[in-house]
């Protein structure tokens, strides 16, 4: 314990103070979407929460997220009203914005919370990995730049993530493990994509027995099942009661989006329209068709519904089977080899499958990856080898978020700030594996990050002196590919190190 | 282990005092490294970089957090945001830069003075000329004459807040790691505590709240002086003088420095021997940096003369008396040709030094204002407080110039341009409250020092910049920036172990002392005024009949501890110098044990 410095605790004084001079930052659609959900939960009836729509920023968060937003209006009240009118559109007094950011300010102590733990509970020999891995995830630049800039509540999110995670870890705590990630799923359902290695690793390693899977600890199912289905009912009961559960699952599952978000994700679909827009130039050649539609469609890049000009449509249903596919292989691992540190690799794999398959996935969702990924990417130098990427490619890609001038050197710097002291500390912690190196990971891995210097002074800085506002798209396209290169090769990377350890 | 360190003593000691500490550590593994711990959340935060990792690796991570909270700052309101119709600070620096744009180099001076006229001298003028250049070439409308007054651009802002980022990145840091540097070589301090060192100097609250808040280029001028003393330390006495010219060319408050910077130079050409080509080169390079400095003005106000431009359209051709010294004017030909040039100069010194104000404008923390409260110095003859601004001055930079003088040895250079500064800042004439700033650098970098992290100086260097951004807070709060203030000056306080967030700089280890006992109790006492202050000022108005009754008290308190800053910076000069032998008043004491 001794060696712990800078303590957690000191770094989340620090990192506050920072984030409260961020206060009046520039800040998207996002802080706007959370003050109509706090309007909206503190001045209707529960029956009216789903079907309010005065604002197109409707809630579409499950319900301990809106309780949790009623339960914030209640501050909200005294320090400004007229944010909870419902019709009060894109209301930003500066009480508004100190509240808002505040309560994202406080509500991360979850997350530094649960980094403590991590520590706390790591075995004495990765003590002092397991505390930069926490500083890296409490001092991450995506979450800085997501919640406490572009606004969201990820900090409170991912503190309870890691919570559940960490809880996992010992044999008497994994009850409250699954039990919180349940809740966590009626706070947010994106975590839906990591529930199929909580499904395996709790029936595994909570509900069978340790030496035959044939061996049922019946106590410990219905234990498990009741816990679930009692946080089930009490977040989605009262609305099943009034027969709002359609609506309230189109609230949710909004399937009429497109397969790329407004900006592209770094995936494998931003490879397949890179791949798809290339072709379109060589289609002459090659004797291919070229859907006239889709070309002036595509060329501005920022499209809702993206159709490819000469690569086949990808339909919802496929995503959604190439998710299930991914997701599965690494679960049969885990089925087979329950222990703590293959559940978090499968959390892992789980958060890249829906991350790089997945059907309209947002940029930010990289933390899904990311974030479980730090918990053990310094297991040993293989693992930090396919984490390297990762850590360079997942922030970069969050840059397009913010595009105002002021941010940009925020944005950068801090990212730039984390990467050399986070990789340049990760390198020196990791212990060397016992296994021999599959492939020359580590040099592409260096070229790789090497790259990401002049993509990033073309992309911010030449494309505009050169091109001007013509062309647009071409920089947040070269971002994504990039980016889609970085994640796709270190979860190649990631898998193999997975599957041969 | 790596070099002589004078804190590991003081680990040790925490060690002893604290035996549960020491106990918690399992025998098997009590190593040094394993036993000791950070005294402070700054050498917790560098505590990974304590042994084997090159400068090169932790410069650049200082150097991106500290500039991370410059611009996260930047991102508040300026001096005189949405203020009309005058503005602040910020409009005054923009107007420079379409002044010096937009006009001939011979109506600088002279243009529209009373819409923020320049009255800084020429290397303002010149620094502004580049920045407008750079900037016009990004947006033009943001330096138009007449157009742009008071303009608001959110991207002019950014542009504005990264010219002072830039200017402080060229100037101040390079300025500040060089001296860091030579300063421990010199005194035999590692590395890891320079950097600690460092960082408690960058993340200085004044100077990021005035410069990259409230709005202006102070730590150019901090910088300039900060080479200047890092020239010294290397023993570049020419540099010296150049650098500090540069200071003085950028900003004339660069004076409360000279009579000890002069008196430095002089003692070293004297001491320990008189030595005449040192003393001639000083005097040939200051002459010819100055001389460099004004001659753009000049062979401007020439060039502009020969093209018929005048430098003073409004007057049409008709000759006006000199604004200083004006009753000699009819001496001077109008239409001679060194004429413009006498013109300009007069005019540039005219502005530069407003003798013609009074004592002091607004409410500032020095001797006269706080004299003020007690006896109306309105009814005194403005002549008489001159005079006594003057002497009292002068009294009180005598002994830190005498000493400098006398003992002119390069370490005891930040202290005693300090001790002076405080002594212009309390009993000049026409002091600024942001000009707290200048005796607050080289109090500041003595955290470099020999013991610079010791308790007592962190102490006292914290003292200082506290009260300092402390006195500035009416300044600060008129345009609602309480928010950076409490954020900046709180994180300071709790990197450097501080007060209000902790008392551990007082906790005396071994031998209780009376320095230490009196420290204790001055600065308590100072730091429970300025919370009472505090939530007096934001929870109670005043009363009706004294609406500035808390700028009053904020003045008054921050005069004394001025005073005692002063105080502090002159004893420790003395002591350190040797001038007075303490060592038989310790031996007296020893045997009296």
């Amino acid at each position: 314990m001794a060696d712990l410095y800078p303590s957690i605790a000191q770094c989340a004084v620090v990192a506050t103070a920072f984030k409260v001079l961020l206060l009046p930052a520039y800040k998207s659609t996002d802080f706007e979407v959370h003050r109509n959900w706090l309007a909206i939960t503190n001045s209707l009836p529960i029956q009216e929460w789903y079907f309010e729509k005065t604002s197109e920023w409707t809630l579409d968060y499950p319900p301990f997220f809106a309780f949790f937003e009623w339960f914030l209006s209640q501050f909200a009240k005294v320090v400004d009203p007229a944010m909870l009118r419902v019709y009060n559109l894109e209301y930003a007094s500066w009480q508004t914005v100190y509240f808002q950011r505040a309560s994202v300010i406080a509500t991360e102590l979850v997350l530094v919370y649960a980094l403590s733990l991590f520590v706390r509970t790591a075995p004495p020999a990765f003590k002092r990995p397991s505390h930069a891995a926490a500083l890296s995830i409490l001092l991450s630049p995506g979450l800085l730049i997501i919640d406490h800039i572009h606004f969201q509540y990820n900090g409170f999110m991912y503190g309870l993530l890691i919570l559940s995670l960490v809880l996992a870890r010992e044999k008497s705590t994994r009850l409250a493990s699954g039990l919180l990630f349940a809740a966590l799923l009626c706070f947010k359902h994106i975590y839906l994509y990591l529930a199929p290695a909580y499904f395996v690793y709790l029936l595994r390693a909570y509900c069978l027995g340790q030496k035959s899977i044939f061996h049922i600890r019946f106590g410990n199912a219905v234990k498990l099942g009741t816990g679930i289905i009692t946080i089930f009912g009490a977040a989605f009961g009262p609305f099943a009661y009034w027969g709002q559960i359609p609506q309230l699952l189109s609230r949710l599952f909004p399937f009429s989006r497109g397969l790329c978000h407004a900006y592209w994700a770094p995936n494998i679909w931003a490879i397949y329209s890179f791949t798809d827009r290339l072709l379109i130039f060589a289609a002459p050649r090659l004797n291919l068709l070229v859907n006239e539609e889709a070309l002036t469609s595509v060329t501005r890049g920022l499209v809702g519904d993206t159709s490819f000009a000469v690569l086949p449509e990808v339909t919802a249903r496929t995503t959604f089977a190439l998710t299930l596919l991914f997701q599965t292989i690494p679960l049969i691992k885990l089925f087979f080899d329950p222990t703590w540190e293959t559940f978090i690799g499968s959390v892992t794999l789980c958060g890249y499958a829906s991350f790089l398959f997945g059907w309209h996935v947002h940029e930010k969702a990289i933390l899904l990856v990311i974030i479980p990924f730090s918990l053990i990417a310094l297991k040993d130098r293989r693992y930090l080898g396919a984490f390297r990427p990762l850590a360079v490619a997942g922030h970069v890609s969050l840059f397009p978020l913010l595009f105002t001038a002021a941010e940009f050197p925020i944005k950068t710097v801090y990212t730039i700030f984390w990467l050399v002291g986070f990789l340049l500390a990760f390198d020196r912690l990791a212990p060397a594996s016992n296994k021999p190196r599959v492939f020359l990971l580590d040099r592409f891995s260096t070229l790789y990050i090497a790259v990401s210097i002049p993509l990033i002074v073309y992309c911010s800085l030449l494309h505009g002196i050169i091109w001007g506002s013509r062309l647009e798209f071409l920089p947040l396209m070269f971002m994504s590919s990039y980016s889609a290169v970085g994640v796709v090769g270190s979860w190649v990377g990631f898998l193999v190190v997975f599957f041969t350890s | 282990m790596a070099g002589p360190s004078p804190h590991k003593p003081r680990r040790k000691v925490k060690k002893t005092s604290n035996g549960s500490e020491a106990s918690s550590v399992a025998p098997s593994t009590a190593s040094r490294a394993g036993s000791s711990r950070p005294a402070y959340p700054l050498a917790a935060f560098l505590w990974p970089a304590r042994s084997s990792v090159s400068q090169w690796e932790i410069l650049p991570m200082i150097l991106m957090a500290v500039g991370l909270f410059r611009w996260a700052a930047g991102l508040w309101g300026y001096s005189g945001y949405q203020n009309p119709p005058m503005h602040g600070d910020y409009e005054a620096q923009r107007h420079w830069m379409e002044v010096t744009t937009q006009l001939p180099i011979s109506q600088w001076y002279f243009h529209d003075l009373q819409w923020w006229g320049l009255d800084y001298p020429p290397l303002t003028a010149y620094h502004s000329w580049v920045l407008g250049k750079v900037g016009g070439y990004i947006d033009p409308s943001w330096f138009a004459l007449f157009t742009s007054r008071g303009l608001e651009d959110p991207i002019l802002k950014v542009f504005m807040r990264a010219t002072v980022i830039v200017s402080e990145y060229l100037v101040y840091i390079p300025a500040a790691v060089i001296f860091v540097r030579r300063l421990t070589k010199l005194q035999g301090i590692n590395s890891w505590n320079a950097s600690i060192a460092l960082t408690a100097i960058l993340m200085q609250p004044g100077t990021i709240l005035i410069d990259h808040v409230h709005f202006q280029y102070n730590t150019v001028m901090l910088g300039l002086v900060l080479a200047s003393m890092s020239s010294v330390l290397a023993g570049r006495f020419m540099w010296s003088c150049v650098f500090f010219v540069l200071a003085l060319g950028f900003k004339q408050m660069a004076l409360y420095y000279a009579p000890a910077m002069f008196a430095y130079l002089l003692g070293v050409c004297l001491f320990p021997r008189i030595n005449i080509p040192r003393f001639l080169g000083i005097a040939v390079v200051t002459v010819a940096a100055f001389a460099l400095l004004l001659l753009p003005l000049v062979l401007g106000a020439l060039y502009d003369a020969h093209r018929g431009i005048d430098a003073r359209p409004d007057l049409h051709g008709r000759f006006a008396p000199l604004p200083i010294f004006s009753e000699y004017s009819y001496l001077i030909n109008f239409r001679a040709w060194y004429y413009p040039i006498v013109q300009q100069l007069a005019q540039m010194v005219h502005r530069v030094f407003p003798f013609a104000r009074g004592l002091f404008e607004d409410k500032v923390a020095n001797f006269w204002c706080a004299l003020n409260v007690i006896i109306k110095l309105r009814n005194y003859p403005s002549e008489l407080l001159q005079r006594a601004s003057l002497l009292f001055t002068l009294a009180a930079i005598t002994p830190p110039c005498f000493v400098i003088f006398a003992k002119p040895r390069k370490e005891l250079l930040p202290v005693a341009l300090s001790a002076t500064a405080w002594a212009f800042f309390l009993f000049s004439f026409q002091v600024h409250e942001k000009s707290v700033l200048l005796p607050l650098m080289p109090m500041t970098v003595l955290l470099a020092g020999k013991h610079g992290l010791s308790k007592n100086v962190r102490a006292w260097v914290g003292f200082a910049n506290l009260l300092g951004v402390w006195t500035m807070f009416p300044l600060l709060e008129r345009v609602d920036l309480r928010i950076p203030y409490y954020v900046l000056s709180l994180l300071w306080a709790y990197l450097l172990g501080l007060p209000p967030t902790s008392l551990a700089v007082y906790s005396q280890d071994g031998q209780p002392t009376w320095a230490g006992f009196a420290t204790t109790s001055i600065h308590s006492i100072f730091y429970l005024a300025m919370a009472a202050w505090h939530v007096a000022e934001g929870f109670l108005s005043p009363p009706q009949n004294k609406p500035d009754l808390w700028v009053v008290i904020n003045v008054g308190i921050g005069a004394v501890g001025f005073g005692i800053c002063y105080l502090w910076c002159l004893w420790t000069l003395v002591v350190e110098s040797g001038i007075v032998d303490f060592s038989k008043l310790d031996k007296k004491k020893v045997k009296a044990q």
